[in-house]
């Protein structure tokens, strides 16, 4: 039904940093020089010494022009210079003498600031001066693109979450994790804001019916937003309205103003977790996560265990495990290699406590102007002090996707993916 | 300045007793007190090795405690949002990412805290979340994006640093605890 739509929609890579204008990187200014090639190794590697550019390591040192007559040309990369200064003062005596020594005579020219994040951007970045390119400081799959394979079970999870997420009148978010290597749905959830149900381990229960009462920062995140609807009911998009709900329904209802469909999925993981793989105790070993809230002072660069293993389990436990896993007495430290699919980009608080469970890849669908911390109002991916990074990645999806869940009888639109 | 300095101790004090409490069961020692009119309301402490969920800190478990009585009692979502902007925590270590986000969503009237989180602290040292945000509507008024509290850290923050230095270096959940030093430290 709705399959032939998704897959013809497309998967994004939202990266560390907002990725810069492609034409117009920001550069530094250097001294550079005309050199010997035959006296190429010996400056570099004392340059390496004397002047050795932190900062720029993504820059070549050595800049390569083939001229015409198949002759080769060979510039280097001295120190760092500023705008319009063309005074070697500043240089420091053992660079001087190195100049001096060859007989350089440096100019000023540009290099890129930053290394490059993307392909296209290194391309740039070598016109202007050559800098080396790392496709992928960690290494988490789909990055680089994916296979069709994987491109279809993406769909199918997030097909899923968009299921979960329309399941009542009411439109939430939803969040399914999923252990890629077993494609298996580890946990699901609905946004729990207001419940019927106290019992937390449902993850569920029935949500009420009701609509925010319309207010003026209502109308400025529709503006906002690509979507036609304003989806009042999705926590991570509203995470500060929850104490102006107006409930249609009266009784005994659940109010949580933090469980958002991303806390309970994780939450009900680790009941999971708990669950299949009851005491460690057993075997003597104990999880400390050594790094956890963990301030500097107190810092200590001993390695997290990544896996135990447990000797006691019950017939149950283990039946439920080989279905889930090829290694039966392995089990995942919190969610390490799991991926979550949401259908709104969560908020600061649920993006965070991604970081924390360990996800591995996370998956969504729509972006969340109000409070997005995948690259909308934050981006914690790119949070360099963070302990554990994630991979995020969109999947473009038109806002039909929503009513195709409902009824199947819905024409066929030509419409595109919302992007 | 001293009677609220005293008072600020005395409250801090009661979260390094829940860290201690979170040592004994060879958890991270993080540990907090929620305060409303002078009185503790709720305690918590970090149980993410027991849960096995990473998000089950100290401030999660102590803001859980009150939903649940609330809920108990019949206290209505207006009522709720009321209660917690009356509400005072204090916590031994500056709010994370993720739990700073969780009070600003609450609405937490004021946050004191012991020593500074340099990796995930929220509250000033990663992101400051609880500095209110604004976007501007399209007819030019500001429009709040979130709720702001105040915020203060530094108060005790030897002590807090000692308990998370002890169990980081001990490993071993047997070694004999250090004794704790009582030297105080107020900043307002
Ligand atoms: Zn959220
Ligand atoms: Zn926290």
């Amino acid at each position: 039904m709705m399959n032939n739509q998704l897959s013809t929609c497309e998967i994004v890579y939202i990266p560390e940093k907002e990725p810069h204008d492609l034409h117009n990187q920001p550069t530094e200014f250097v001294f550079a020089s005309a050199i010997d090639p035959k006296h190429a190794n010996h400056i570099v590697r004392r340059l390496n010494q004397i002047a050795p550019l932190e900062h720029l390591r993504h820059v070549k040192r050595i800049h390569k022009k083939v001229l015409e007559g198949g002759q080769v040309e060979l510039s280097v990369m001295l120190c760092l210079a500023s705008e319009g200064d063309n005074q070697l003062d500043t240089v420091p005596p053992a660079l001087q003498e190195l100049i001096s020594s060859f007989q350089l005579s440096p100019f000023i020219t540009k290099v890129c600031k930053y290394a490059a994040s993307s392909k296209e951007e290194w391309q740039e970045q070598c016109k202007i001066w050559p800098t080396s390119y790392h496709p992928r400081t960690y290494n988490i799959d789909g990055i680089t693109g994916f296979s069709d394979e994987n491109a279809e079970s993406i769909f199918k999870f997030m097909q899923s979450a968009i299921e979960l997420a329309t399941s009542d009148d009411l439109i939430v978010n939803a969040a399914v994790i999923v252990d890629p290597s077993a494609k298996q749905i580890i946990s699901s959830a609905r946004d729990q804001v207001f419940a019927w149900s106290t019992n937390k381990e449902n993850s569920s229960s029935d949500l009420i019916s009701n609509k925010f009462a319309t207010n003026e920062s209502f109308q400025v995140n529709e503006s906002n937003n690509h979507l036609k609807q304003p989806y009042t009911g999705v926590a991570c998009l509203y995470p500060w309205q929850w104490a102006k709900q107006q409930l249609h329904s009266h009784g005994s209802y659940y109010c949580h103003p933090l469980r958002h469909a991303a806390m309970v999925a994780v939450e009900s993981s680790a009941a999971r977790d708990r669950y299949l793989f009851p005491s460690e105790q057993n075997t003597g070993e104990k999880y400390i996560e050594l790094d956890h809230e963990n301030p500097s002072s107190a810092s200590s660069p001993a390695k997290r265990q990544k896996t135990v293993c447990t000797t006691v389990e019950n017939d149950d436990q283990s039946k439920a495990r080989s279905q889930t896993s090829n290694q039966l007495s392995e089990r995942p430290y919190l969610c390490t290699g799991y991926d979550i699919y949401l259908v709104w980009e969560p908020c600061t608080m649920c993006a965070m406590a991604l970081v924390h469970q360990r996800i591995r890849r996370i998956f969504y669908a729509f972006p969340n102007p109000n409070a997005g911390a995948l690259g909308s109002v934050h981006r914690l991916q790119g949070e360099k002090s963070l302990n554990h990074h994630y991979a995020v990645f969109r999947v473009l999806l038109p806002e039909e996707a929503f009513h195709k869940c409902h009824t199947d009888e819905v024409p066929e639109t030509k419409e595109t993916c919302v992007c | 300045m001293s009677d609220s300095c005293s008072e600020t101790v005395r409250f801090m004090k009661l979260a390094i007793d829940q860290a201690n409490l979170a040592m004994d069961a060879l958890e991270v020692p993080v540990g907090c007190v929620i305060v409303d009119d002078g009185k503790v309301i709720s305690s918590g402490r970090n149980r993410t090795t027991d849960t096995r969920n990473a998000t089950r800190h100290a401030e999660m478990e102590a803001i859980d405690v009150l939903v649940e009585q609330w809920h108990k009692n019949g206290v209505s979502t207006s009522e709720v949002a009321e209660k917690f902007s009356n509400c005072t925590l204090y916590v031994t270590c500056e709010p994370c990412i993720m739990c700073a986000s969780a009070l600003s969503i609450l609405g937490i009237k004021e946050v004191f805290y012991g020593c500074s989180n340099d990796k995930f602290g929220g509250c000033g040292s990663i992101l400051s979340l609880h500095q209110s945000t604004s976007t501007v509507s399209p007819n030019n008024t500001q429009v709040p994006l979130g709720k702001a509290f105040k915020c203060t850290g530094g108060i005790m923050a030897s002590e807090a640093v000692l308990l998370l230095r002890t169990f980081y270096e001990q490993g071993n959940p047997n070694a004999p605890k250090p004794h704790r030093p009582v030297a105080v430290a107020c900043r307002e």
